[in-house]
């Protein structure tokens, strides 16, 4: 056919392949032949309700088996509270960079024995465990918006880390396609979103989701702004700003990119701008520290299990932050809310910054890694 | 109550046993009840012959050595035993044997694979030339496939000849590994869903045209010959859930895969 002749020998995906298997096979030694099995098979769809739509699929979708994991949490969530106190093992690097940045760890106890608030205006449904059923496409509602949003279920939980307060402003600085602002305007508690994403037909692709969910009086320019900035100058452009700030920053995409051979951030090409991703993600971090009001709270985020593009980009923001704009920033502990969805992830043991979901072919969402900031000046 | 048909032996003492009664079964060794199974399964067969044929069938069978209660778990695993005819059973058994299944091996396919007698002997030989000329097992590879695993005959041809593919291209298996591990007892899926979790897991490769891997692969016997368990804990350590749902998708895929082959062979047709 008429690939053939353009086909290289060895594809993007074959690259990412034997890159992930010579880096995770170190970062996650044992887990990696169980992640790398969930990461080359079919993943897994949470439905994200629309609480905007007129005609509620709940119901519906319910009926088909399955069931909203963040309303449906088990009761006995609580209980952690009792582990914690007991002493729950942290990972010793926390002591090793707490020297070099403001890591505390008393700090991260009081957030953990604070009661998990979350919106309970955010629905997610998935199909239980094990179950493999697939999600049918969203309808739309007699006035055209779509009752659900087929996402990864794991990429709710940065949005339910950022834990949006009444009357909010928050920034979503890397925002297309859309998911998880779709998520964020669930609360409905925002007083003002910035949605930001650098590129622009991807911003395009943005408009259309948020004009396929949410009804037009809500999309006012009081209520958003949608812009096309590079999100690294935000700093120059509104500092200390915003109550919360989503860092959802682009990364190698790692299920992406051991599936799809088209725009494959591991094609030879881009290698330069794969190799780069890390001081890409650290400025656009640094800039949502920056846009973050004192005492705002700031999640980062990505798809990625690449230390180097995760727990390293944490640190080094954490320390640039300080050195450049003498900012303070704080670890915010997400123990209580991956405690509360074990039952539906699977998160990494034992990560000495931030949390992991790991793909499992029981549970086959993610790879998702969080890890939440609180500006302290 | 007297049977039918009593034996003469004063009027005929030359003639052997000709028609089947419940003491020539008795006679020759079944038990009452298991004569009167066969009795009852024959007397309900069609045709005018039937008592005769299964006549020459039970003493074919006996002449190999079989006892009565293999002999009967043969004929219930494969009524249509009892149909053959004499000659045609000397044939099929005469190729067997051509094809070196010696006193032994021989017994041990017709007990485990009846069927294989009632199949024509063209379509024995069929198999036979498939496996020496496609897949280039020599004669004595050929004979230890059908001594361990003759429902190879009963294959699909088109089956066959992918499952061979499958485990020659994509796993790298030589011929006389195929035959250790009796390739051929195990459906195309199993074999299938037990190496691709393996190579998705990052523990099988497909060795280079050199025939070199940079990791070692586990051996094909050990893949398949383990019980579900016992690969899952030796070979793949992974937990029986993780196979479970592996198992579902695979499915899924390759169903989705041959619907999507079909449609371009469609395709190509214009
Ligand atoms: C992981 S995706 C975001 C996914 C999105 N948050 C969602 O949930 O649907 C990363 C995005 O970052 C954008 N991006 C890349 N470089 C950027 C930059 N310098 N500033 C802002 N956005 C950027 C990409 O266009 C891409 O859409």
């Amino acid at each position: 056919g008429k690939w053939a002749t353009t086909q290289p020998k060895s594809p993007p995906t074959s690259l990412a392949l034997q890159y992930m298997d010579a880096t995770y096979s170190l970062q996650l030694g044992q887990q990696w032949p169980s992640v790398r099995v969930s990461l080359l098979c079919e993943k897994k769809y949470g439905a994200l309700l629309n609480n905007f739509s007129h005609e509620s699929a709940l119901a519906d979708l319910q009926a088909q088996g399955c069931m909203d994991f963040i309303g449906h949490t088990d009761q006995d969530a609580q209980p952690f509270l009792d582990e914690a106190s007991g002493g729950e093992p942290e990972g010793s690097m926390e002591q090793e960079i707490s020297s070099s940045v403001s890591l505390n760890k008393s700090d991260s106890v009081d957030e953990e024995l604070s009661p998990l608030q979350l919106s309970p205006n955010i629905k997610c449904l998935v199909f239980p465990r094990g179950d493999i059923t697939r999600f049918k496409a969203a309808r739309p509602d007699g006035f055209g918006l779509l009752s659900y949003y087929l996402m990864d279920a794991a990429s709710v939980l940065p949005c339910l880390a950022l834990n949006v307060q009444q009357g909010d402003s928050v920034l979503d600085l890397c925002a297309a396609p859309g998911g998880k602002t779709l998520a964020l305007l669930q609360t409905q508690t925002i007083r003002f979103l910035c949605v930001n994403d650098a590129s622009v037909s991807r911003t395009m692709r943005l408009r259309k989701v948020l004009h396929s969910y949410i009804p037009k009086e809500l999309l006012t320019n009081d209520r958003i702004r949608i812009t096309s900035f590079d999100g690294t100058k935000w700093g120059e452009i509104e500092r200390n700003t915003f109550d919360r700030v989503l860092v959802d920053v682009p990364c190698t995409t790692d299920r992406h990119s051991l599936m799809e051979d088209d725009n494959n951030i591991f094609k030879k090409s881009r290698t330069s701008e794969r190799r780069q991703l890390p001081q890409l993600q650290t400025e656009l971090l640094l800039a949502g520290v920056e846009a973050a009001c004192p005492g705002g709270e700031i999640v980062y985020s990505t798809c990625s299990l690449s230390q180097l593009q995760n727990q390293c980009v944490v640190e080094q923001a954490i320390h640039l932050a300080r050195e450049r704009h003498g900012i303070h920033l704080q670890v915010v502990s997400l123990r209580p809310l991956t405690h509360t969805f074990r039952k539906t992830f699977h998160f990494a043991p034992d990560l000495h910054l931030g949390e992991m979901v790991l793909p499992h072919l029981a549970a086959n969402f993610g790879p998702i890694y969080m890890c939440k900031l609180r500006r302290l000046n | 109550q007297s049977a039918p048909h009593n034996h003469k032996p004063a009027a005929f003492p030359r003639q052997p046993v000709t028609e089947l009664s419940r003491c020539a079964l008795l006679d020759m060794g079944f038990t009452d009840i298991q004569a009167e199974e066969v009795y009852e399964t024959v007397s309900k067969a069609k045709g005018a012959n039937a008592s005769k044929h299964a006549l020459s069938t039970l003493t074919a069978l006996f002449v190999l050595g079989l006892n009565p209660s293999t002999v009967l778990k043969m004929l219930q695993k494969s009524p249509e035993l009892y149909g053959v005819k004499d000659s045609q059973l000397h044939q099929r058994i005469g190729n067997l044997r051509k094809l070196g299944l010696v006193e032994g091996s021989l017994q041990r396919v017709v007990v485990h694979h009846p069927q294989i007698l009632t199949m024509p002997v063209k379509r024995i030989k069929n198999v036979v030339i498939f496996l020496r000329e496609k897949c280039m097992f020599t004669g004595q590879q050929v004979t230890d496939i059908l001594r361990d695993s003759p429902a190879v005959v009963e294959e699909n041809p088109a089956q066959l000849e992918y499952k061979f593919q499958y485990v020659y291209f994509r796993m790298g298996v030589k011929q006389a590994e195929m035959v250790k591990s009796r390739l051929f007892r195990f459906t195309l899926d199993e074999v299938r869903s037990r190496h691709c979790f393996l190579e998705r897991r990052g523990q099988y490769q497909t060795p280079d045209k050199k025939g070199q891997t940079i990791i070692i692969n586990p051996k094909l016997n050990d893949i398949l010959c383990a019980d579900q368990a016992a690969y899952l804990t030796d070979i793949a350590k992974a937990s029986a859930e993780e196979y479970d749902v592996f198992q579902k998708l695979m499915v899924r895929e390759w169903k989705e895969e041959d619907q999507r082959q079909s449609y371009t062979e469609d395709d190509s047709d214009d």
